[in-house]
């Protein structure tokens, strides 16, 4: 360990990367920890929604009813302009992408770099945004059946962008870009909250730093981190907006009417 | 490292936190949207329906005003008419006034002077009923004997027609002076 090193003070320092409580349940991993937290999230926001629709009010709203009606207002407009009415469907999704997605980022924020926390921000763990993020292109792709009919629906990979006369082309772009929305999707959220983890874990381990008695180290990591979760929580915001945004412009896209792009 | 244990590959966790997800949509969707949907579309039927009310109210206002302008305006109209009426019957009564005054004047005026003419008659008749009388007393005074009238007769009645002359002609004179 480098403790005499002031220039790398963490050179050699392992930190591990995607430890979870694991159990094997019919041949299956499951990460328990994920698991506990993904439902303790989701138990948050369904009794903040049940709280909500108890005083929910035609009269004077409430903070917290106008709060959330201010994020439903945002993504009705959102969805009315670039969808339209028939966009109705996709407002549910969107809000509860983002209420959701953004009450596990808010986990990350009780975390203090271990190797294990007790309650991790389940998107830091690739199952859940893979999840959520399937699940909307699933649903995207189900959109455009119903809109262009199965027919109009394949007729769509071959016809555009270019004239139909260079369909394999059109077809490879446009199955290029589906098969990319997912994993973009997905490695996104991921990504951004994985990444977050990683920097605690990493100001965590800065405490080991110490000149002769002095904890520099210990006395950075302090500040730092309550820096990086301020900020943290920030990209949480805004990681749970860009996720219900680009559920909603996927949506937009399979929903067009027509060759407008 | 197997590849079953790497951090960016899922495992069965994924099927139970896609369960999760669903869940939670679901409860969201169908329990708590539709009341908070309904409240919102409520309280904007409410404020569009208060809005509403105050237009109208500020229109029955804007129609009372208009209404009171125009009953002011009118009552302004008919006094300015009712005074100029006013005006018009006391300089109507003024002048017929002055005309019956002028007329009463006027003929008070010609009946005093149609007397004054009469009296001025009788006065020069009676004068010169009585000036050869008078005139031959004055004389048999002043010669010491009677005077026949008779005797005279022809003097007496120039003297006579010389003042009715002159009578006549004062009179007439100061009939044109006036």
């Amino acid at each position: 360990m480098g403790s005499g090193s002031l220039l790398s003070p963490l050179v050699g320092i392992d930190i591990s990367v995607g430890d979870h409580v694991q159990r094997h349940v019919f041949g299956l991993t499951i990460n328990v920890d994920i698991v506990w937290a993904t439902l303790i999230a989701g138990i948050i926001v369904i009794t903040l929604g049940l709280i909500l629709r108890s005083k929910a009010t035609s009269g004077v709203p409430g903070k917290f009813q106008l709060l959330w009606e201010m994020a439903v207002g945002a993504v009705q407009t959102q969805v009315d302009d670039s969808i339209g009415p028939r966009g109705a469907k996709v407002v549910p999704l969107a809000i509860t992408l983002f209420v959701f997605i953004f009450t596990c980022n808010l986990f990350e924020v009780l975390g203090i770099g271990s190797k294990l926390d007790w309650l991790p921000a389940p998107t830091s763990d690739i199952n859940l945004p893979l999840a959520m993020a399937l699940y909307v292109i699933v649903m995207v792709h189900r959109a455009a059946i119903k809109n262009r009919g199965t027919g109009g629906y394949f007729k769509h990979y071959v016809s555009q962008p270019f004239s139909p006369k260079l369909f394999p082309v059109n077809m490879f772009m446009n199955v290029i870009e589906e098969l990319v929305k997912p994993v973009t999707l997905t490695l996104r959220l991921f990504g951004n909250l994985f990444a977050g983890g990683l920097m605690l874990s990493l100001l965590a381990a800065l405490v080991i730093w110490k000149l002769g008695p002095v904890p520099i180290g210990g006395i950075l990591s302090v500040p730092f981190t309550l820096l990086w979760k301020t900020f943290d929580m920030a990209i949480g915001a805004i990681q749970a907006f860009i996720f219900a945004l680009l559920t909603i412009l996927y949506f937009d896209t399979a929903m067009a009417q027509d060759e407008a792009h | 490292m197997p590849i079953a244990s790497n951090f960016l590959v899922p495992n069965g966790t994924f099927i139970v936190v896609l369960i999760a997800f669903i869940l939670v949509l679901t409860v969201i969707s169908k329990f708590v949207l539709p009341p908070l949907n309904k409240a919102l579309t409520e309280r904007q039927e409410q404020i569009r329906g208060e809005l509403e009310a105050a237009d109208k109210a500020k229109a029955d206002a804007e129609e009372a005003d208009a209404e009171r302008r125009s009953v002011l305006e009118q009552a302004r109209t008919q006094a300015r008419d009712i005074v100029s009426q006013a005006q018009t019957t006391a300089d109507q009564i003024v002048g017929s006034a002055t005309a019956d005054g002028q007329a009463v004047h006027d003929r008070i005026v010609a009946s005093a002077e149609a007397e004054v003419v009469v009296a001025r008659q009788a006065a020069v008749e009676q004068v010169t009923a009585r000036v050869g009388e008078i005139v031959l007393v004055a004389a048999e005074r002043v010669i010491g004997r009677e005077i026949k009238a008779s005797d005279h007769q022809d003097l007496i009645d120039e003297a006579i027609a010389a003042v009715r002359a002159e009578s006549s002609g004062a009179a007439a004179g100061a009939g044109g002076a006036r």
